[in-house]
């Protein structure tokens, strides 16, 4: 399947209506698979599509912390190194399960990025674009529903566990809005309908019915487009159960590790198992001015396992070679250690990670220098970053969407993919 | 493309402009309405079309009354309405509507998405109370077009107490954001490619992409204290203009090296002259920064109101089109030129004859809003049908009428109008202040917003419905006195009659035989209670059908 060209322009729009349609007085569709006429196609499709988890380290976790350690050096910090699964490699001693998936990662310790601040951080590394006062960029999760997404999906393309970011699907419109869930695993507002079954199914066959007295005389497109949209919000009410994790948690509280983190991981896998194409996690408190060693020292094995049992599990299941699982926050730390033990905002040289769908396992790209001030090979831009992400995934870095007759490509002009660290 | 072959392009096309447009209106000339459906009629029989015919009474009653004052009508109202057997009830409704308390507060929200869209990005943009309430004042007292233009361009007053000022401090410090969208909005030029290369396939160059940008460099922010607007206290802001600075220009930018120093480049005003400008700065010393606390002073020079009196003047080739082509695209759905902000060579106007006229017209009724509003209202070819089968097929022959989304405020409007909780509201104004009242708004704004894909057409999205399916549209089903729901249940007419109240308090039309009969028998049910939960049902399926979400 080529994954420039979305699954809904293969199947026809009248066919995915009639698989709505049909469905529309009682009886839903579990997920998406069940449009495909065989289970076969389902599954082929299943398998093969593309998806992308974000991990999200809120605040901006500590290269120094993690992968990119300075031993020895004045500014270096009090924590060990410790040997991974790859000769090579080393990191961090708050990372001991991560450091035995290192076959599986990408690590990237060459990003030089633009915008040193939250807001305008978490701006650009959810966009590829710098804030602009005339245009609404979108997230890349948004560009990655409308490129991989199913238009008859009862699940929404676009999930956000306990995120940050507020750009959304921007310009791309509301088809792509994020499905914005809570840290503790609840759903949105208005997710769920209080009405008892049988209310809401005689009030959807009178207004089944008003729609097609409608639809005799006027036959838009945009009529088409509301009905469908409503039957999609009837179907992800008997998709609901996808997002409780609770019948599984007692199997995989182990791997997973008994934290929100944790558990938004296994929802993660989940929701991606589902034919869901982008899920966001967020974990916060990493903007470690002050205590940065206490606070890493708190923050990264409760991650760390999360992180390193969703790699397990997607491995397991055979999911890991379509699945990219993204980890960065918004910033780098500073190599220089403050005053109150902290670590300030950094973006000259800082790290961040891929693993799955794409890249390569085992690997680390570029390298700073002694004290990690600065770059000394392979510079990744934030550009170059979000290139390189769509490309894994299969989608070409130059599309361009338009917000009004505007080109918007969806890796700023100029972006180059890193190649080396793909497959 | 060299620089004096561009320079003979533009000639060209501001000859063939000055050709084309006819001489400017005198007493006898048919009204402008007759022009556009002789206009749009010629292009009918040119390409053999067939047009839906004119629209019913009830259409064009809840059309025209969401396109001027942005809610449906009463249901008095469209009984009325449907009632009268006068032959021009559809002029003096488009009168009364044009003459409505909300004709002011619709046409600024509609403008206001214009000038800053929705969730707007930039600085101070989620603040602009002061500039909403200006912009509703001058459409309510109908203030011309050029001069609200000149208002918002010359950045007078601040923020708070004026507040059209707030239109360029959103862009403060961004030069090149502020002639993107000037340019834009005022102009229906896309410039923003200019920003890094020659535009590929229009004439303007980067040199025009930094002239214009140098009208804006010289800006800066002055705050001047707060005060209150609308219960919210404001920042006061004043857009001073330094009597120094340049935007620098580095060439194209797959050229430019890291650390290289542009040159200063000069306002130029769009694929015309340079600005001509006193030469201040061999004896004067410019201050660098003004400082807060007080109104700034005006500068010796000042580049912005040059721009603002080219931008408006009646002689400006883009601008009378450009708003021509906006008005236009407001009530028919759709530009002559579309996207309506991309007029250019190689995007041309479905009517060229028809564009040109309505400019023309505007200029000689000195930007006339209103004026406009009433003529393209009162025109057959706004007062089409929008039924039919060729849908969207042949949009830009304007042969029939659009369906378009209704916005999130007129929707929220118009179902406190449709359940009559508006009068419910009205009798205990303590409990229900402000705008929005039984819903909530943010989500509403946040959700059915912008509803388009970014190109301008139709998305539905799933917020969207979740709210419809699963929100709060039960709290304007109040059993309150003078309610929808209070009217029905008390009512003693036969359910048949009472199908008929529901359909025109919230479709402002009558309901045909199948509907009546199912909504009668949906809602005849024994037991007050059973009867309530049945009418709320009833009306929240026609609050979030089809028919309501649109204005067709």
């Amino acid at each position: 399947m080529n994954p420039d060209c979305p699954l809904e322009e293969h199947v026809s729009r009248r066919a995915l209506l009639k698989g709505v349609l049909a469905t529309s007085s009682g009886a839903t569709v579990a997920n998406w698979g069940g449009l495909f006429a065989s289970p076969a196609r389902a599954e082929e499709v299943k398998q093969n599509q593309k998806r992308c988890i974000l991990l999200w380290m809120n605040g901006g976790a500590s290269q120094f912390e993690t992968f990119d350690m300075k031993i020895g050096r004045p500014n270096g910090g009090p924590f060990r190194p410790i040997s991974t699964n790859v000769a090579s490699t080393q990191v961090c001693e708050l990372l001991p399960k991560i450091s035995q998936q290192m076959d599986k990662l990408t690590v990237i310790r060459s990003m030089h990025t633009s915008q040193i601040d939250h807001p305008q951080g978490i701006h650009l590394m959810h966009t590829a674009y710098s804030e602009a006062a005339n245009i609404r960029f979108p997230e890349f999760g948004a560009v990655i529903a409308k490129s991989l997404g199913h238009v008859g999906s009862s699940l929404p393309n676009f999930i956000k566990i306990g995120s940050n970011g507020d750009s959304g699907s921007g310009f791309l419109g509301p088809k792509y809005q994020p499905f914005t869930m809570s840290h503790d695993g609840r759903l949105p507002t208005f997710a769920q309908s209080s009405l008892a079954p049988g209310i809401e199914s005689r009030r959807n066959e009178l207004r089944q019915f008003v729609e097609d007295q409608y639809a005799v005389k006027h036959h838009v497109e945009t009529a088409k487009m509301h009905r469908e949209a409503y039957e999609r919000a009837r179907r992800l009410q008997s998709a609901l159960k996808t997002f409780k994790i609770d019948d599984e948690w007692a199997k995989y509280e182990s791997l997973y590790g008994d934290s929100f983190f944790g558990r938004n991981c296994l929802l993660a896998r989940q929701l991606v198992e589902a034919g869901v194409p982008f899920v966001e996690i967020g974990h916060s408190g990493y903007d470690t001015h002050a205590d940065n060693f206490t606070g890493h020292k708190g923050l990264l094995p409760p991650m760390d396992q999360g992180w390193a049992g969703l790699l397990t599990d997607l491995h397991e299941r055979g999911l890991l070679a379509n699945t990219l699982v993204v980890w960065m926050g918004e910033i780098g730390r500073t190599p220089q250690i403050n005053n109150r033990a902290g670590r300030d905002h950094y973006v000259r040289a800082w790290s961040t990670a891929l693993a799955g769908g794409g890249v390569k396992g085992g690997y680390v790209h570029g390298a700073t220098d002694q004290d990690g001030r600065d770059v000394t090979s392979g510079e990744v831009k934030e550009g170059d970053f979000f290139a390189t992400i769509y490309q894994a995934l299969g989608i070409n870095p130059s599309t361009e969407h338009f917000a009004g007759s505007r080109p918007v490509p969806i890796a700023p002009f100029g972006s180059k993919v890193v190649r080396d660290l793909l497959v | 493309m060299d620089h004096s072959h561009r320079a003979l392009t533009w000639l060209a096309l501001l000859a063939a402009f000055i050709t084309v447009l006819p001489p400017l209106a005198r007493a006898g000339d048919p009204p402008l309405r007759n022009v556009i459906d002789t206009e749009i009629a010629k292009v009918w029989s040119r390409e053999k079309i067939q047009s839906a015919g004119p629209c019913d009474d009830a259409t064009f009653l809840r059309r025209v009354s969401l396109d001027l004052c942005g809610l449906i009508p009463t249901h008095d109202e469209a009984k009325a309405f449907l009632d009268d057997s006068a032959t021009d009830k559809r002029a003096k409704l488009i009168e009364r509507l044009l003459d409505h308390a909300r004709y002011g507060v619709h046409q600024s929200d509609e403008w206001d998405m214009v000038f800053f869209g929705r969730k707007p990005p930039g600085y101070e943009a989620p603040h602009r109370e002061g500039f909403k309430r200006w912009l509703r004042d001058s459409f309510a007292q109908n203030t011309h077009f050029d001069q609200l233009a000149r208002a918002m361009l010359k950045a007078e007053g601040n923020t708070a107490e004026q507040g059209a000022a707030m239109y360029l401090v959103q862009y403060d410090r961004h030069p090149d954001d502020a002639a993107i969208a000037v340019s834009q909005t005022f102009l229906g030029v896309q410039l923003q490619c200019a920003h890094c290369h020659d535009h590929p396939y229009e004439p303007w160059t980067q040199r025009d992409f930094y002239g214009m940008a140098a009208f804006f460099a010289r800006l800066q922010m002055v705050k001047a204290g707060k005060t209150k607007v609308d219960d919210k206290e404001l920042e006061k802001i004043y857009l001073a203009e330094l009597n120094t600075g340049d935007v620098k220009f580095t060439g194209s930018a797959k050229d430019a090296k890291p650390g290289q120093k542009g040159e200063p480049v000069k306002p130029k005003f769009l694929l015309a002259s340079d600005l001509e400008e006193p030469d201040l700065t061999a004896e004067f010393k410019d201050e660098k920064r003004i400082p807060d606390g007080s109104p700034p002073p005006a500068p010796k020079f000042s580049r912005k109101d040059k721009l603002a009196e080219w931008v408006t003047s009646p002689q400006n080739p883009y601008f009378a089109r450009a708003v021509a082509n906006r008005l236009w695209a407001q009530f028919m759905g759709r530009g002559l030129v579309h996207p309506i902000d991309n007029m250019s060579a190689s995007n041309k106007p479905s009517h060229p004859e028809l564009l040109d006229a309505i400019a023309q017209e505007l200029i000689a009724h000195q930007f006339d809003v209103k004026w406009l509003i009433r003529e393209l209202v009162s025109s057959q070819t706004y007062q089409l049908a929008s039924t039919g089968e060729v849908a969207d097929a042949k949009p830009q022959w304007f042969e029939r009428a659009r369906t378009r989304p209704l916005s999130a405020e007129e929707l929220l409007e118009s179902w406190r109008v449709a359940t009559n909780f508006e009068v419910v509201a009205r009798r205990k104004p303590e409990e229900h202040k402000g705008r929005f009242y039984g819903v909530t708004f943010d989500y509403i704004r946040n959700y059915f917003g912008e509803p388009n894909n970014g190109v301008g057409d139709f998305q539905g999205g799933l917020h969207e419905h979740l709210y419809l399916n699963n929100g709060e549209l039960g709290r304007l089903m109040t059993s309150e006195k003078d309610g929808l729901i209070d009217q029905l249940l008390t009512s003693t007419e036969p359910w048949e009659s009472r199908v008929e109240r529901i359909y025109l308090a919230v479709l402002s039309r009558l309901p045909n035989a199948a509907e009546r009969a199912k909504f009668a028998d949906y809602c005849d049910v024994q037991g007050k209670d059973s009867q309530q939960t049945r009418l709320q049902e009833a009306i929240w399926v026609l609050m979030t059908c089809s028919e309501f979400r649109f204005n067709h």
